[in-house]
């Protein structure tokens, strides 16, 4: 169809549909962290990590792990107190161009979730069997673990929950309900965390081994399929794009 | 509020700079083991280990070194940690910065687990081969199943050289001699990258053509299978039997390649040989053995008997790795760490030679700061506040008994 | 529709878009399927995985294959049912392997110094090759199920042996025979890891002769038969756009 002056206009003046600065941005965010990560326990994990009585102990992983639970209850708390308090009143009015742009915004939530989730579960998850596998564990905060389970999983929590809410308060298409499979993917990897207690209950009282494969595990594994449910999000997106989209592409 | 946006983002990354420019200036010394998180009631009622020695204090890479020594495995063995019918000779270390190139117990090679009694004496020695340069804590270590890890004394050991000097030369069955840090290591990189850029090219074949949006409304419109075409069944087709044919291939080659393979070697041994540990000619009871709190230093009301025909004196009281020891009658030689050594932290009110036949009771005092900073001294909040230890005898000729001691231990406050 | 109706501005455009999100929903669908198959898989065969001395012909063998083979039929059950796309399986492994070689190099090798001819991860690339094309010749989960589980149950040994077989060249070491990946376990200490809970084969008064990784291989790929339906109704239901009323 012919285009309009009004919307040859509309063109010059308007933002890409897709803000790849945001999600570059965003991407590097958390592999320049991640990084530094990397190298913290890297070097302060040999030098302080092995005996959890020791005054370095102390200083360079406790510090660290209650400087980690401020900074990530406070991140939670402005970020989704953020996407609420700015949430659309009138979704359902908005323009489909503008629902394309939203949509185009919620995938660089999704692909945030997408790099924190393989941070939290795959690297960080990994690399706790390769520490304590080689170590002898003799505390609950172990520094792989101030790692793993209360730094990396919080983020993906964070950003999951922050890419659900902006959903549900910015796109038509999440206005009917709460989407099932989208609940499913962001609770079960949360689910992740509480379990960590029951692990930790077992490695004290009842399970002596370093063995992976024990069944003390098996909570961390039920909670991890979970994140399947990001193909139910998948697919009412494509239902939803397709929908935007049918008429132009046939 | 892009702005504030673009500032916060800046001062983020000034801090970030920051906290990586501090942190890359300090780095401290590794110390010791989670030794000290174990309960101390059970590291009191173990393994007691002794006569240990760390043949050197420095090793190059590619150099060796031993620790040997003996345990007692006691046999008030705690309820709550399994029985070691199946353990494990390991040696505490930080990950291999050594390899274990030999390990004994009883004169037997043991590579894999053993099984072991309680109220038996063992010998053993540990051979390592220094890999990786630093300064590491080197303890002695047995692993129980279903007790976990028994951590024994650590030693600092540093380690000189370049790890990429070390080699690991092996001599297979079939007269190869290989390098065991590195061999295999191209060929599994290569088997891995081929299959994973087959994986990819499966995947890239499909992504070349718009996927989701256009395929779902080809799908919901009863199109689906206009989406594959016969060329697609083609590619399909060859993947398949390549990948067959492929694993075929390098399977048979392999057989020929190494024609000799055994499975992997496994199972427990039993009958390792304890020590014939020599009869002891001395009776000891505990009267009472008491811990002033705050304090560092145990008590013990000993009531001793010889029976034996020489004269003895108590030289050391030996209990998880903490060694008191009245230097008027033992000394160290073999340059035990100093921290478990308390050279000369046991007093006996009455420590002259008891003759033959002889009863004494004494007033035996163990004292060091290795109580507090080894958290002992936390027997007394255990759920299970009783002690064990080994006390050494030496007679005129210098000759050396061993005898076991357990009692319960009383906490006093004033 | 106008013109000023329409998301976008011209049929060029929408064909941008949708490419755009192709690479979007890929980008998400192998990262997020990667952290919760890399998390369930290291934690049901995770040990075999991590060890050369845990790859026997019995344990490895029969736990590799079964465990694995669950996210492939998940993630086939939207992917090719949903969008006729026959790469279901091969995203899940790339995903796997991708995020094990990662950690067992950069972590295993580059945080506590384990060589890498010790800890490499075991190759699953052949049978999820085959799974998807046999999905996509076939049309059918049935077929898919059972001769796509057999065959990822079958081919994974040998699959392997390329990389796993010279190190079960046999050695004698001071009096005692190891194989090569033996003496890797003993000579890289593992302080967490004693040689006890290795889950490996130890014989039994019933094993014929060298039948041992063939048997294994076949118990394996009629379990992964019954795992694969099992996961693909699961992955039914993870596809689900449903939405749940509040109260």
């Amino acid at each position: 169809m012919a285009a309009t002056t009004e919307s040859v206009k509309t063109d010059a003046a308007e933002a890409p549909l897709l803000n790849v600065r945001n999600m570059l941005l965003g991407a590097s965010l958390y592999i320049v962290f991640y990084g530094w990560v990397r190298w913290y326990e890297g070097v302060y994990g040999w030098s302080a990590g092995l005996d959890s009585f020791a005054p370095e102990f102390e200083t360079y992983w406790m510090n660290f792990l209650y400087i980690e639970f401020v900074l990530e209850a406070s991140t939670a708390g402005i970020l989704w107190g953020y996407i609420w308090k700015t949430r659309d009143r009138k979704v359902m009015s908005i323009t489909p161009r503008e629902e394309l742009r939203r949509h185009f915004t919620h995938w660089v939530w999704l692909v945030m979730y997408a790099i924190a989730i393989y941070y939290g579960a795959s690297y960080f998850t990994e690399q706790d069997g390769t520490w304590h596998q080689t170590i002898v564990r003799d505390t609950d905060f172990t520094p792989s673990h101030i790692i793993e389970f209360y730094l990396s999983y919080p983020i993906y929590i964070i950003t999951g929950f922050a890419s659900f809410l902006y959903a549900k308060t910015r796109l038509p298409a999440y206005q009917q309900g709460m989407s099932l499979q989208y609940m499913v993917s962001v609770i079960g990897p949360f689910m992740i965390l509480p379990n960590v207690g029951l692990n930790e209950w077992g490695h004290t009282f009842w399970f002596m081994e370093e063995l992976f494969v024990a069944p003390l595990h098996y909570g961390f594994v039920f909670f991890g399929w979970a994140a399947l449910g990001v193909m139910g999000v998948v697919n009412i997106e494509v239902a939803s794009l397709s929908k935007l989209l049918k008429k132009d592409l046939a | 509020m892009k702005l504030i946006k673009d500032k916060v983002a800046k001062l983020s990354f000034v801090a970030l700079l920051a906290a990586v420019s501090a942190s890359m200036l300090y780095t401290p010394t590794a110390s010791a083991h989670g030794e000290k998180s174990q309960a101390a009631f059970m590291r009191m009622r173990t393994i007691h280990w002794f006569d240990l020695n760390w043949s050197k204090e420095e090793v190059a890479v590619n150099d060796t070194m031993t620790i040997s020594g003996k345990f007692f495995v006691f046999s008030g063995w705690p309820e709550t940690v399994d029985k070691p019918e199946i353990s494990f000779l390991n040696i505490g270390i930080p990950g291999p910065v050594f390899i274990r190139a030999g390990s004994w117990v009883g004169g037997q090679l043991v590579p894999r687990s053993i099984s072991l009694e309680l109220g038996e004496t063992y010998d053993f020695k540990v051979l390592l081969k220094a890999r990786r340069p630093g300064d590491w804590h080197v303890h002695t270590m047995l692993n129980v199943k279903g007790g976990g890890p028994i951590i024994g004394p650590g030693k600092w050991v540093t380690v000189t050289g370049s790890m990429k000097d070390f080699v690991d030369p092996i001599t297979t069955l079939t007269g190869e001699t290989i390098d065991l840090e590195n061999y295999n290591l191209s060929n599994t990189y290569f088997w891995h990258a081929f299959w994973y850029a087959l994986g990819l090219a499966w995947l890239g074949y499909w992504m070349r053509k718009p996927m989701f949006i256009p395929r779902s409304i080809a799908v919901e419109a009863g199109k689906a299978d206009s989406l594959i075409s016969g060329t697609d069944k083609k590619v399909a087709m060859g993947f398949a039997v390549g990948t067959l044919a492929i694993v075929a291939m390098s399977f048979s080659n392999t057989e020929s390649q190494f024609p000799v393979t055994t499975p992997l070697q496994a199972g427990l041994l039993r009958g390792i040989k304890s020590i014939e540990m020599p009869a002891t000619s001395i009776a000891v009871k505990v009267e009472d053995a008491t811990y002033r709190v705050p304090g560092r230093a145990m008590q013990m009301t000993l009531t001793i008997t010889n029976n034996g025909d020489s004269p003895v004196r108590l030289g050391e009281f030996n209990t998880a790795g903490v060694r008191f020891l009245d230097s008027n009658v033992a000394v160290d030689e073999t340059g035990y760490p100093d921290d478990l050594l308390a050279e000369e932290g046991l007093t006996v009110s009455d420590n002259s030679p008891l003759a033959p036949g002889q009863t004494r009771t004494v007033q035996v005092s163990a004292s060091d700061a290795a109580w507090e900073v080894y958290r002992l001294a936390d027997l007394i909040y255990d759920p299970d506040s009783r002690f064990a230890g080994l006390l050494f005898f030496y007679d005129a000729a210098g000759k050396r008994q061993l005898i076991t001691i357990d009692a319960p231990l009383i906490p006093t406050f004033i | 529709m106008s013109a000023s109706q329409s998301a976008v501005r011209s049929r060029a455009e929408a064909v941008k878009v949708s490419r755009t999100f192709d690479w979007l929903i890929c980008f998400t669908l192998f990262f997020v399927v990667l952290g919760g198959y890399h998390i369930h898989y290291m934690l049901t065969g995770g040990d075999w995985d991590f060890w050369t001395d845990w790859k026997d012909r019995r344990l490895w063998v029969t736990v590799a294959p079964i465990v694995s083979i669950t996210f492939p039929a998940a993630v086939q059950a939207m992917l090719w049912w949903r969008y006729r796309l026959p790469f279901g399986a091969v995203l899940c492994i790339l995903g796997l392997l991708l995020g094990e070689w990662v950690n067992r190099y950069l972590n295993f090798w580059g945080w506590t110094y384990f060589p890498v001819n010790f800890v490499f991860p075991s190759n699953l690339m052949p049978g999820a090759i085959l799974l998807d094309v046999i999905l996509m010749l076939s049309g059918s989960m049935t077929a898919t199920a059972v001769l796509g589980g057999l065959a990822y149950g079958l081919v994974f040994y040998p699959g392997n042996w390329a990389v796993v077989g010279p190190l079960h060249v046999p050695v004698e070491y001071n009096g005692m025979m190891m194989t090569l990946a033996d003496l890797q376990g003993y000579h890289y200490v593992r302080t967490g890891t004693p040689e006890y809970i290795r889950m490996v084969e130890k014989g039994t008064l019933r094993t014929f002769g060298k039948d041992v990784a063939p048997v294994s291989a076949f118990f394996s790929g009629f379990v992964s038969i019954l795992i694969y339906f099992l996961w693909h109704f699961f992955g039914r239901w993870f596809n689900s756009t449903e939405f749940v009323k509040s109260a």
